[in-house]
């Protein structure tokens, strides 16, 4: 059989990988970001300045503008966590209370300074119902 | 033209200016204003991404059932439709990214998997090149097909298996669609109108690629020397018809 000299190693290769894809914990590179209890939690004196992604929602009343850029904190979506983020750049055009943020940056000791800022929006499209929203980009 | 041409080439163009109308018709979203508008666009690409390499699929098990030609043509001109609404949909969710999301690309689960995709069928089209006999072609292609087809269902529900930065589905998922009524109906109206023009290009393709095989299968004999061309008739000699000492010579040999 030519076909056996092809099947048994691309089923033994691909069983392989399926395996390091599960169980590998390929040292949380899948994770596209952490959430704020994550990084709270796996945050030490040690891990001060190693870069990741911080995402959850920016807390209503949190945000202040600074001379770099903007202040605010990211809870998570159920509201629990609470990170203090120093950003430092011009915020995005979407960027307001209560909307999905992803930071990349690191722990300076108790606040998450960050330089790239992405917005992340929710799966809802509605139309406008207020004056004001009416004016979106 | 064929007489299904004559009907959905028309239908496509009206289709698809109904389809712009809807698209500025439509209401702007509350958060993201006239932005949201690409979705018009964005998400029939990504549509008709999945429905043409659907087609691959299934035009390659019925190869491998029927071993007729026509599934294999069906097969490769899916997949080339299929690459070319998928980096149109990379393209335009890269323009749709940038002022929403901050940044042209990220590495993203439904980006990184779609990205994928785009390779893994530009893979697909090498393969096909790379194989000169038709029969060897269409087998080794159909396997492929199949296999490559798995991605479909991981590209959709990444956004719901890991977590990304695209936002989960609004329409195909259960349930209510989480969009305004007017502008669910504006996309429903731009997805008919980018699959009539899919249609038409897919027909295109077919006939191009059966118009090609004839040509090829023309060609290949054109070039070569038939069979048996080397033996020359003998001259035919009064010296010839005389001698027996031919006609045993023949005798022998056979």
């Amino acid at each position: 059989m030519r076909a056996r000299a092809f099947v048994v190693p691309g089923v033994g290769l691909a069983a392989v990988l399926a395996g390091t894809l599960t169980f590998g914990n390929l040292n949380d590179n899948l994770v596209y970001y952490l959430t704020p209890e994550e990084a709270i939690s796996r945050h030490t004196a040690a891990s001060d300045g190693e870069r990741f992604r911080l995402g959850g929602l920016v807390q209503a009343g949190s945000v202040e503008p600074t001379a770099e850029g903007v202040e605010f904190i990211v809870v998570g979506e159920s509201g629990a966590g609470g990170v203090k983020v120093v950003h430092s750049g011009a915020p995005n055009q979407l960027f307001q209370e209560g909307i999905g943020v992803v930071v990349e940056g690191e722990w300076q000791q108790d606040v998450f300074v960050s330089d790239t800022m992405i917005v992340k929006h929710d799966e809802e499209y509605r139309a406008p119902e207020t004056e004001a929203e009416v004016d979106a980009p | 033209m064929t007489r299904t041409d004559r009907f959905l080439v028309p239908a496509a163009g009206v289709l698809v200016l109904a389809g712009l109308a809807a698209a500025l018709a439509a209401p702007p979203d509350r958060l993201q204003g006239n932005l949201q508008r690409l979705m018009y666009v964005h998400v029939p690409a990504a549509w008709l991404a999945y429905l043409s390499f659907g087609l691959t699929l299934a035009a390659s098990v019925a190869w491998l059932r029927r071993r007729h030609e026509r599934w294999d043509r069906l097969a490769a001109s899916a997949a080339e439709v299929g690459v070319f609404f998928t980096a149109l949909t990379i393209a335009l969710g890269a323009i749709w990214g940038k002022p929403v999301w901050g940044v042209w690309w990220t590495w993203d689960p439904r980006l990184v998997s779609t990205a994928v995709l785009l390779f893994v069928y530009l893979g697909y089209l090498a393969l096909r090149r790379a194989t000169v006999d038709p029969v060897q072609r269409a087998r080794r292609s159909a396997v492929f097909g199949i296999v490559a087809s798995v991605q479909i269902p991981v590209v959709h529900l990444s956004v719901l298996w890991w977590r990304s930065l695209h936002q989960p589905p609004t329409v195909l998922r259960p349930g209510d669609p989480t969009i305004d009524h007017v502008m669910l109906a504006a996309l429903l109206l731009n997805v008919v109108a980018f699959t009539a023009v899919f249609a038409v290009a897919l027909r295109l393709r077919m006939r191009l690629a059966r118009q090609d095989a004839e040509l090829a299968a023309a060609t290949t004999a054109l070039g070569r020397p038939l069979a048996g061309s080397a033996v020359t008739v003998p001259a035919l000699t009064a010296a010839a018809v005389t001698a027996p000492a031919v006609k045993k010579t023949i005798g022998d040999r056979t």
